[in-house]
C-alpha cells in the first residue's frame, strides 16, 4: 500500500504541482494583511531567484539584468493597460513579447562575451534602464514612477487580498515545474555542458551561441511575467525598486543556497528575503553589513552553497544507517 | 571658444579620474585575470580618507593624502589576503574571487553607512579654491591638479612596468602564470603587490574627485562603471588605455550635457551605452596590445 502511495506521487508531476499550490496559495488565507504582503514578495522572490539560478547556475551567464526585466514585465504590464488602454490580455502578450524582444536584442550579440564580461554589458543595460524609468516624463512617470491604478475585472471577479496570493502562488509552481522540466531535458543538459566546458560542448554538437541565447531570452520573459504579476502587489512601480542593489542581491540568494540547484535557489531567496525581518531587530541598521559579511563567508567557505551543507550531512546520515 | 576650453578642461580632470579607477581595474586584472568590481569602493575609501583625515583632522593636504593612500595599500592587499587568495589556493574557478569581491562591495560600503552618517560628507581641495588661466584655458586649481597627479601616476606606472626588473614580473605573471612561478617569481607576492596597488589609484581617484562630488557612501558603483568603461574604450592591453578611454568617455558626457538636444538626465546613460557598444563592436579596445 505504502509503496504503491509514493509510487503515485513519484508518477505524477501533475498532482505534487497541485498539492503544493494548495499548500502554498492555502497558507495565505491563514495570514493576515502585513504576513500576506511579506509572504506574497517572498514568493515573488522565490520566483525570480528560481529563474535567475537557471541563467546563472545552470547555463553559467552571469548576468544583472534579470531584474531589470522584471521591471520591464512591470512597466509594460502598468503602462499597456492603463495609458494605452489595451484590453487586459492583449496587455499581457505584448508585455511578453517586448521582453522577449529586449531580450534577444541583448543576448544574440552578447553571446561574443565571455565570462565576468557579460557580466557589465547587462549591468549597463539595468543601470540604462533606471536612466530611461527616471526620464521618460508621462509615460513612466518619472523618478515617482506610476501609482494608484487597480488590478482590473477578470471576467466580472476582481482578485484580491489571499486570492491574488494564490495567484503568485500559481507562479511560482508554474515557474518551478517549467524550469524543472527544462532542465532534464536535452536542453538542460546542454545548458551544463556549456556552463562548464562550451569547447566540448560544442565539439559534442550543442550549438553554443543558441543554446545562450535561448536561455537568456527564456529566464528574461519568465522574470518578465513574474514583474507583471508584482505590479499588482503594490500597486505601484517605480525605478527604485529595480534598482541594482536587488539584481547583485539575486546574485547573492542563488550563491547562498547553492548555484545550479533549484532547491537551493529556493533556500537562499528564502534565507536572505528573510533575513532582514530577523536581524534588524537584533543588530539595527548594521543588518546589511552581517548581510555581506555572510556572502562573502559563503563563497569562501560554502561554495556549493547551503544546499551542499545539506548533501553533506544527508550523505552522513545514510552512511551511518547502512553501517 | 572660451566656452569650449573650460569644458574641455573640466572633462581632461574627470577624465583623469575615471582613468584612475580603470588603471586600478587593469592593475589587478593583468596579472590575476579578475576583474574587481569592488574598485569603485576602493574609490569611496579614499575620499572617506580625506573626509577624516584632511576635513575632521585638518592635517596638511600632501600628509593626509599619503597617509589615506598608504591606509588604502592596506586595505587592497588585506582584501587579497583574507578574500581572493583562500579561492586561489583552493583551486577554485576565476568566477569564485570575482563574486567574492563582489560581495565586498556590499560589505565596504555598509562599514561606511555604518560608520559615518548618510549626508555627503565634504572634502578640501588640494590646493584651495581658485582659477588658473593660462592663455585661453582656464579651470579650477583641483582640475589642473588632478590632471598633473594622473599624468604622474600613469608615467610611473609605465616606467614600472617597462624599465623595471619588478615590472617585468608583473608582465610575465600576466602573459604565463605557470612559467612565470617556474621562473623563479614569486606568484602570491606579485598578487598581493597588484592589489594594494589598485586600492591605491582607486582611492588617489576617490581622493582628487571628492572636492567636486563629496564623499558619499553610495558614489562607488558609479565610479566603477564609468572606470570599467574607460578601460573598455582604451583597451586593456596598455597601460595608457585607461586614460585615453577615461578622456574619450568624460569629453563624451561633458558634450552630451552641454550640447545635446535631450533632458540632461539623460547624460548619465552616457558611459552606459559606450560601454555596451564598445563591449559588443570592439571588445579590444582602441589602443592593440603591442606584439
Amino acid at each position: 500500500m505504502k509503496t504503491e502511495m509514493s509510487g503515485a506521487l513519484r508518477a505524477s508531476p501533475l498532482i505534487r504541482g497541485a498539492i503544493a499550490f494548495l499548500v502554498l496559495a492555502g497558507a495565505a488565507f491563514f495570514m493576515g494583511e502585513y504576513h500576506n504582503d511579506v509572504y506574497r514578495k517572498l514568493l515573488l522572490w522565490i520566483t525570480l531567484a528560481l529563474g535567475y539560478n537557471f541563467l546563472f547556475g545552470i547555463c553559467g551567464q552571469v548576468a544583472f539584468s534579470h531584474f531589470a526585466f522584471y521591471g520591464m514585465g512591470a512597466y509594460s504590464i502598468v503602462i499597456f493597460l492603463f495609458q494605452l488602454h489595451f484590453p487586459f490580455p492583449v496587455a499581457v502578450l505584448c508585455g511578453i513579447a517586448l521582453c522577449v524582444l529586449f531580450a534577444l536584442a541583448v543576448a544574440i550579440p552578447s553571446t561574443r562575451l565571455e565570462g565576468f564580461y557579460l557580466a557589465l554589458a547587462t549591468l549597463a543595460l539595468g543601470q540604462l534602464f533606471i536612466v530611461v524609468l527616471n526620464e521618460g516624463g508621462s509615460v513612466t512617470g518619472g523618478t515617482g514612477g506610476i501609482a494608484s491604478y487597480r488590478l482590473p475585472e477578470i471576467f466580472g471577479y476582481r482578485l484580491r487580498g489571499p486570492w491574488y496570493t494564490a495567484v503568485i502562488a500559481l507562479l511560482v509552481v508554474a515557474t518551478y515545474a517549467v524550469l524543472v522540466r527544462l532542465d532534464r531535458s536535452w536542453f538542460g543538459r546542454a545548458c551544463r555542458a556549456v556552463r562548464d566546458n562550451p569547447e566540448a560542448a560544442a565539439a559534442m554538437g550543442v550549438n553554443v551561441a543558441r543554446t545562450k541565447v535561448i536561455a537568456f531570452t527564456l529566464t528574461s520573459a519568465l522574470a518578465g511575467v513574474a514583474g507583471m504579476v508584482y505590479a499588482f502587489v503594490d500597486n505601484t512601480v517605480n525605478p527604485p525598486i529595480f534598482g541594482i542593489d536587488n539584481a547583485f542581491l539575486l546574485l547573492f540568494m542563488v550563491i547562498v543556497g547553492g548555484a545550479g540547484r533549484h532547491a537551493g535557489a529556493v533556500i537562499g531567496a528564502t534565507l536572505l528575503f528573510l533575513l532582514p525581518f530577523w536581524l534588524s531587530p537584533l543588530v539595527g541598521h548594521h543588518q546589511a553589513l552581517v548581510f555581506g559579511v555572510l556572502v562573502v563567508l559563503a563563497i569562501l567557505l560554502q561554495p556549493a552553497g547551503l544546499v551542499g551543507i545539506y548533501d553533506r550531512l544527508a550523505d552522513r546520515l545514510k552512511g551511518l544507517s547502512a553501517r | 571658444m572660451q566656452d569650449f576650453f573650460e569644458l574641455a578642461v573640466g572633462a581632461a580632470a574627470s577624465g583623469c579620474v575615471y582613468g584612475l579607477i580603470g588603471l586600478a581595474y587593469l592593475l589587478v586584472l593583468r596579472p590575476t585575470g579578475i576583474i574587481n568590481f569592488a574598485v569603485g569602493e576602493w574609490a569611496m575609501l579614499g575620499a572617506f580618507g580625506g573626509f577624516v583625515l584632511l576635513t575632521q583632522y585638518e592635517w596638511p593636504y600632501a600628509l593626509g593624502m599619503l597617509v589615506a593612500l598608504a591606509v588604502m595599500f592596506v586595505i587592497g592587499w588585506a582584501s587579497e589576503r583574507l578574500v581572493v587568495r583562500p579561492l586561489v589556493e583552493k583551486g577554485a574557478p576565476l568566477l569564485a574571487p570575482i563574486l567574492a569581491l563582489l560581495g565586498m562591495v556590499v560589505v565596504y560600503r555598509e562599514i561606511i553607512s555604518t560608520i559615518f552618517p548618510p549626508d555627503p560628507m565634504p572634502v578640501p581641495y588640494a590646493l584651495g579654491m581658485g582659477r588658473l588661466e593660462l592663455g585661453p584655458v582656464g579651470g579650477s586649481y583641483q582640475s589642473f591638479f588632478t590632471i598633473g597627479v594622473t599624468l604622474a601616476v600613469f608615467i610611473a606606472t609605465w616606467l614600472f612596468f617597462e624599465r623595471t626588473v619588478a615590472g617585468k614580473a608583473f608582465e610575465a605573471v600576466a602573459l604565463h602564470r605557470r612559467a612565470a612561478a617556474l621562473m623563479g617569481i614569486n606568484l602570491s607576492r606579485v598578487m598581493a603587490l597588484s592589489f594594494g596597488a589598485g586600492a591605491v589609484v582607486a582611492g588617489l581617484g576617490g581622493l582628487l574627485v571628492a572636492p567636486n562630488t563629496s564623499a558619499y557612501y553610495l558614489m562607488g558603483v558609479p565610479l566603477a562603471i564609468q572606470g570599467f568603461t574607460a578601460l573598455v574604450i582604451g583597451g586593456v592591453g596598455r597601460v595608457a588605455g585607461p586614460l585615453l578611454g577615461g578622456l574619450l568617455l568624460a569629453l563624451a558626457e561633458q558634450l552630451t550635457v552641454r550640447y545635446a538636444p535631450i533632458p540632461s538626465g539623460y547624460a548619465q546613460g552616457v558611459p552606459l551605452v559606450l560601454l555596451m557598444l564598445f563591449l559588443l563592436f570592439r571588445p579590444t579596445g582602441l589602443l592593440r596590445a603591442r606584439a
